[in-house]
């Protein structure tokens, strides 16, 4: 193996390598989980940059009233008319007339409509821009952000869609862009709360021992008994009609966050309880150290790369519950795009057979999930000191 | 005695999630009853309260309702349609439970036999297959899996598969033919349900199982004559049995888990829907509140027969309790 051939040329790298390094020496090893690896970071990028990368505004303002329950628009270089360097599309037009029976039908016309990259005029979108909005004037946080409205490509008139319409004309690869970005950004904030949690619970619950030790654990062992789903669906069903998207987008990711942490701070205490009998420990103590300075100084930092393998791991269980939860109406609501919004279209026969292209968000959906878990197990497969021992 | 502990707290939580919900029951049944024409005013709502015992302190109604579950079996009243909560989740709790307990079953028997064996056949097609089978049972969720087995059969075969009894079968009383016809329709779920618990638990059998085949014990016992299929079965398999009794309380709580989402994907009539209806469209909190302690109780019920299960086979369990 790679890696048995590193280790006799340089055993002294060996010997003084840190967790990480030790782990990421591992996880290069392991082609399955590198190729994931590089999936996982396209995908990020791409709930990053969404609103660069999707032509058209997601939401209802976007919408192309012409073209309703589109089909995918391929862009070609050739047609009858001869062939050209610049791919284009033919544009669409809605016509009705005695031969389709005086019925509104969308038809393509002879017309060339080329591809144009980094076009300047699109709809405008904005980094920073930032709302507040809490109780009483004062507390009001306003940032105007910086306003683009540049995009990665768009036509020269008129709309293209790779990845055809929806129902009421919206582009489904902008939405679907967005959705990435949404799920991504749930999971994110419900692995940092339930990671905080987890923290200070676990932290608590391993340094102290005892009897503490066990009322936390069995406080714990409560809550991991009871299904997550299930509760889940109890406390969305909180959310008054009222709220907004945004509101209802935080309250989610919170919920998501406050449930998740159960497994999570199991891990940290176990990590802590192994450790805190160490002669580090009992020497800064000794030297007078706080409680919480020896847990975050001292204990913290021995396994801050455990903790982050194990982040990794729970990420797609939040991005799951978050698509199942909106899946049944009970998550995020239509103007905000996640992949349960998305998925919740394709629940019908009619969509089936008439209209496969809303069927493209699954698979990408099942992949962003392929790939956390592939790499969350590779990495895991990494920090595991013993697993080069038993090969 | 822990099981006891688990369950209270869990029926703690459980009750206070139920009053979290903005507005108490009585309001809302006179909210109901407004909209059906009855003029209300706030003293029919104290007089609603006081007959339902709401204007006592929180605590003490929780004791209520808890001596009323553990004693009597008695959920409470359902807020909106005024029947015991019993009689209304019953029968379909019954049918979750059918469907939960015996998608565990088809977990167990698929996962355990051809765990060991990919064990044993570590690297070669099989291992290879199974790895990719259970990767997929992560990354294809149940509800998604539901939805497309639904659609598929629609259109190749005009027949949706939703549902769990036929339309002339619904309300009837239990019945022979009725039996039969909820047999028909009920392995759907269960196949559904099972497929992402076999993936989990397919993995953990893999692992205890090629972590046991190459200690000492089994290469004495190679070494001693015993080989092939008696080899595995006599020494690492009962190895490994024991933490796979410990993970069945996991993958019960997993196909509880995964059971709403696909019940509701499948118009299943169980109490999955029931539990759905009872907070996204009634916001009735007895009936959910009700719904979700019976399945985690179910749970812990399972817990406590697995830990004896486990003392049972495992002399060494059996001897730290005692």
């Amino acid at each position: 193996m790679f890696f048995r051939k590193k280790k006799t040329a340089s055993k002294e790298d060996y010997f003084t390598a840190s967790h990480r390094q030790l782990i990421w020496q591992r996880f290069k090893s392991k082609r399955t989980a590198l190729i994931a690896g590089w999936f996982l970071i396209t995908f990020i990028l791409m709930g990053l940059f969404a609103p660069f990368l999707s032509p058209y505004n997601p939401t209802a303002a976007g919408r192309n009233e012409n073209y309703t329950n589109g089909a995918p628009q391929i862009p070609q270089f050739c047609d009858d008319a001869g062939c050209s360097w610049r791919p284009f599309i033919h544009g669409v037009e809605r016509y009705r007339g005695a031969d389709t029976n005086f019925r509104w039908v969308t038809r393509q016309t002879e017309e060339r409509n080329y591809l144009t990259f980094l076009p300047s005029d699109g709809w405008a979108w904005h980094v920073g821009k930032f709302n507040l909005n809490l109780p009483g004037e004062r507390f009001d946080i306003r940032a105007p952000g910086i306003e683009f409205t540049t995009h990665l490509f768009g036509v020269q008139d008129g709309y293209i869609h790779f990845f055809g319409t929806d129902a009421s004309g919206k582009d489904i690869l902008s939405r679907t862009f967005h959705a990435i970005r949404v799920s991504l950004a749930v999971g994110t904030i419900g692995v940092f709360i339930s990671f905080v949690l987890a923290l200070v619970i676990g932290g608590i619950s391993g340094y102290f021992g005892g009897w503490v030790d066990s009322g936390i654990q069995a406080f714990t062992d409560s809550i991991r008994v009871i299904p997550t789903i299930p509760l889940f669906m109890a406390l969305a069903a909180f959310v008054p009609d009222g709220w907004t998207a945004e509101q209802r987008f935080f309250f989610i990711s919170l919920i998501l966050g406050l449930l998740g942490w159960t497994t999570l701070a199991r891990r940290i205490r176990t990590h802590i309880l192994a450790e805190r009998n160490a002669d580090y420990v009992l020497a800064a103590q000794l030297c007078g150290a706080s409680s919480g300075h020896v847990i975050r100084r001292h204990l913290l930092p021995s396994f801050t790369s455990y903790i982050i393998v194990d982040l990794v791991i729970s990420f797609p269980y939040m991005v799951l519950s978050e698509t199942a939860l909106s899946f049944i109406g009970l998550g995020l609501k239509d103007p905000v795009n996640s992949l349960g919004v998305m998925l919740q279209n394709v629940s019908k026969v009619d969509v089936l057979l008439n209209y496969q292209w809303y069927f493209i968000p699954v698979p990408i959906f099942v992949a962003i999930v392929l790939a956390f878990v592939l790499v969350g197990d590779g990495l895991r497969d990494a920090a595991d000191p013993y697993s080069e021992v038993n090969k | 005695m822990l099981a006891v502990f688990t369950l209270t707290v869990v029926s703690f939580i459980v009750f206070s999630l139920m009053e979290l919900v903005p507005g108490n029951c009585a309001e809302r049944y006179i909210a109901y009853k407004n909209t059906q024409g009855n003029i209300v005013t706030q003293a029919d709502i104290t007089a609603e309260e006081v007959r339902m015992g709401l204007d006592r302190p929180y605590v003490i109604r929780w004791a209520n309702w808890v001596s009323g579950v553990f004693l009597r079996g008695d959920f409470g009243e359902s807020c909106l349609r005024r029947v015991s909560v019993s009689r209304l989740v019953g029968e379909k709790f019954m049918l979750s439970l059918t469907i939960a307990m015996s998608a565990l079953v088809l977990t167990y028997v698929i996962a355990i036999p051809v765990g060991i064996a990919s064990a044993n056949l570590r690297g070669g097609l099989l291992d290879g297959g199974m790895r990719i089978v259970s990767y997929l049972g992560l990354a294809l969720p149940n509800f998604l899996l539901a939805l497309m087995v639904m659609l598929f059969m629609t259109v190749n075969f005009g027949e949706t598969l939703t549902g769990l009894f036929s339309p002339q079968f619904r309300d009837a009383p239990w019945s022979w033919d009725r039996f039969v016809d909820l047999l028909k329709h009920i392995w759907l779920p269960i196949g559904i349900l099972a497929w992402a618990a076999t993936a989990i638990a397919l993995q953990t059998v893999r692992a205890l199982m090629s972590d046991e085949k190459d200690k000492l014990y089994v290469t004495a016992a190679r070494a001693r004559g015993v080989s092939g299929t008696r080899l595995l079965l006599r020494y690492p398999a009962r190895h490994a049995l024991g933490p796979v009794v410990n993970s069945i309380g996991y993958d019960l709580n997993r196909i509880f888990n995964d059971l709403p989402i696909v019940a509701i994907v499948l118009v299943l009539t169980d109490a999955g829907v029931l539990l759905f209806e009872a907070l996204a469209i009634s916001n009735d909190q007895q009936l959910a509140g009700a719904i979700i302690f019976m399945i985690t109780g179910t749970i812990v019920f399972i817990n406590f027969i697995t830990d004896i299960l486990l003392a049972l086979i495992d002399p060494r369990v059996r001897r730290s309790m005692f």
